[in-house]
């Protein structure tokens, strides 16, 4: 570390310094109070020194180690032993990760609230591995993801509402549908990469938002759907007074009634369904369709030359994606018993699509650490209403800052000749 | 000797340029035929019509099958390689380079393990008869890796092989579709004397063991003379000369053409 790179650094966080002053200083140092009649500023040029100070001091920090990258490296050995941990010992970390969440809901702190921001880090994660396919295999940006958990939600609403159809009946042909959705995506755009196909995939998952929105006939336009039947475990209702001649969970086994039991159901059954998830794509990862998936993404021309279908191999990649999303949002729909376009937008696609990249693309691991960082970091900062946005923001940005290609982004062959050799 | 390939009356236009320009030649069986040309006569552009990257404005492409002969211009896009037979490599690499090796020869030879794969629905099963094939496709990579002495490299990312090596691996790759006629655009660009010596004895081995017909664009003149059965000279998209290898370095119109007309 020479001198002239700590000059240079501190020169480099000063002008950082300069442009957090000028976006903190009119945002939070002018703050508007309306006292009886008018709006009177009030600024607090104590806070944006604050927030100044910081942004240079953690410039400041962040130079000097990237300076210093050979010598003297706390964050990257940090990050490199995190990664190192989870690489070597993959398999072990994957079983203590499953057994954790089998027992979760029976640990002595879960309660309620716990059990909701686990069933929704559980989705997420379902999502993440579902998009995985499509980002992280076959290499194919999709920005409208949340178009096929939509259709998946509506389709298991539309279907359980009018023929009341049981879940298990219901959620096949949800995901049915949304695969349908996928191939109908994945036609037009079988020609675009990159940044093309982003703009064309988000394009989809507004007009997928905005059909539901206006056709309201079918849909009930922003009213949403409500009355979505509740899942039953095998027959067994959770109700606390079952209908005439219908046994419910806690009588049949001799329980006290607990809106509990519906929940750890939900939890269970999100937990399966993305387990499902994740295996179905370790196995076909392994699998001639898995490998063209990657060889697509590394170079469709060279594909092309090996006789390798991109047409079909595309297909099979958004429309296995688009399944999983189906099968996402039909349990989104069974557990909120309402949906509208709302739950929709294009926030959520961006929050997916964010996982499966800040986790390491094509990583499954690292879109289960990535959920449970972006979504239980949100979560724990509830409090703070609008501002845990910024939380979230701040999650997106350490990972970029110290894992720039993603939390997990070391790829393990398919297949081996020579065995594992650690 | 019989024909492999014919080109009749080839010509391909983008606009206002005639890229190639009725060209005709022809390729045999178990033979090295050598497209050369200064830079911009149009070899590039005759690998992509063979090998349906382009559809030619005008003529035919004939690859001879016994009695049968198949016209490449019916077939597009993967098709070529998947139903003709007609394997190609690139003039810069194009390997899957955050793939392993074996990996990259594994997807070469993907239609056939899909079948064998039942769609994928056997391969989830992990039905026996699935696994006996992936098997074999691992066992004709091997025997490849061992023909370029990569197979102690298998398992590792094809993009963190040496240049030389990656040339290799990418004939050995298109040679797992089992082609009958391989296309090789420069192979030897940028590799050292050893390895084109190498690269060398490697086109010999397809071209007697495999019974491949090879059609070659080279400008390195050690492996363009050491090598080719046939030479086809091409200079603004016409053909100007065609002979052996012997035949071509004593023609004055090729002279000419690489080194300009004396005043």
């Amino acid at each position: 570390m020479e001198k002239k790179d700590i000059i240079q650094s501190f020169k480099d966080s000063l002008f950082t310094g300069l442009i957090a002053l000028a976006l903190f200083g009119p945002i939070v140092g002018l703050r508007t109070v309306s006292k009886g009649e008018g709006l009177f500023i009030t600024p607090q040029w104590g806070v944006v020194f604050l927030l100044v100070g910081l942004c240079i001091l953690g410039r400041f920090l962040i130079n000097i180690n990237s300076a210093r990258r050979t010598e003297f490296k706390i964050f990257s050995t940090l990050s490199s032993k995190f990664s190192s941990i989870t690489e070597d010992k993959a398999k072990h970390f994957a079983i203590t990760g499953i057994l954790f969440a089998v027992v979760f809901p029976f640990l002595p702190f879960t309660d309620r609230y716990f059990m909701d921001v686990a069933i929704m880090i559980l989705t997420y994660i379902m999502l993440g591995w579902g998009l995985n396919i499509v980002v992280g295999l076959a290499g194919l940006l999709d920005l409208g993801y949340v178009a096929f958990y939509a259709v998946g939600a509506y389709s298991y609403a539309l279907i359980a509402t009018t023929f009341g159809w049981s879940f298990w009946i219901c959620l096949p042909l949800a995901g049915v549908f949304a695969a349908f959705f996928g191939i109908l995506l994945g036609f037009p755009v079988l020609r675009l990469r990159g940044d093309y196909l982003a703009i064309v995939t988000l394009g989809f998952g507004e007009i997928i938002r905005i059909i539901l929105i206006n056709w309201y006939e079918v849909t009930n336009g922003p009213d949403g759907i409500t009355g979505i039947p509740r899942p039953s475990f095998f027959g067994l209702p959770f109700k606390r007074s079952p209908d005439e001649g219908e046994t419910s969970f806690h009588l049949f086994f001799n329980l006290e009634y607990s809106t509990m039991h519906r929940i750890i159901f939900l939890y269970y059954l999100i937990l399966v369904l993305a387990l499902i998830t994740n295996y179905f794509t370790l196995k076909i990862r392994k699998l001639p369709v898995g490998r063209a998936w990657e060889a697509l993404r590394e170079d469709e021309i060279a594909c092309k030359s090996l006789g390798v279908n991109p047409t079909n191999t595309k297909l099979t990649a958004f429309a296995i994606g688009a399944m999983f999303g189906g099968f996402a949002g039909s349990f989104f729909a069974t557990r909120q018993a309402f949906i509208s376009p709302e739950s929709f937008t294009f926030i959520e696609s961006a929050i997916i699509v964010a996982i499966v990249v800040l986790g390491g693309m094509g990583s499954q691991t690292g879109v289960v650490l990535a959920s449970i960082f972006l979504i239980g970091i949100t979560e724990m900062f509830r409090d703070l209403e609008q501002f845990r946005m910024i939380a979230f923001g701040g999650a997106m940005v350490l990972i970029m800052v110290f894992k720039p290609k993603g939390i997990l982004a070391n790829r393990k062959p398919t297949i081996l000749m020579h065995g594992d050799k650690k | 000797m019989s024909n492999l390939l014919s080109v009749e009356n080839l010509t391909m236009k983008f606009g206002g340029l005639t890229a190639i320009d009725d060209l005709s030649f022809d390729a045999k069986n178990n033979q090295i035929t050598s497209i050369i040309g200064p830079n911009g006569a149009g070899k590039t552009t005759v690998f992509n019509c063979l090998t349906g990257f382009y559809k030619p404005t005008n003529g035919q492409m004939f690859l001879h099958k016994e009695d049968n002969k198949i016209s490449l211009r019916k077939y597009t896009d993967f098709k070529i390689a998947y139903v003709a037979k007609v394997a190609r490599t690139f003039q810069n690499i194009r390997l899957f380079p955050a793939m392993s090796v074996l990996e990259n020869l594994l997807v070469a030879q993907h239609n056939e393990l899909m079948v064998a794969s039942g769609y994928s629905l056997f391969g989830l099963l992990n039905l026996k008869t699935y696994r006996d094939k992936e098997q074999l496709a691992v066992d004709k990579a091997k025997y490849w890796l061992d023909i370029i002495g990569l197979t102690h490299r298998a398992d590792d990312n094809a993009g963190d092989l040496p240049y030389g090596d990656q040339r290799k691996l990418e004939i050995v790759r298109a040679m797992c579709i089992e082609p009958r006629l391989l296309c090789l655009d420069e192979p030897a660009a940028g590799l050292n004397p050893k390895e084109s010596a190498e690269l060398n004895k490697l086109l010999k081995f397809i071209k007697t063991e495999k019974q491949t017909g090879i059609l070659l664009i080279e400008h390195d003149m050690s492996v363009v003379m050491g090598i080719s059965d046939h030479v086809v000279v091409l200079n603004y998209g016409k053909k100007i000369f065609e002979g052996t290898a012997e035949q071509t370095k004593n023609s004055k119109e090729v002279i000419e053409a690489y080194l300009g007309v004396d005043e």
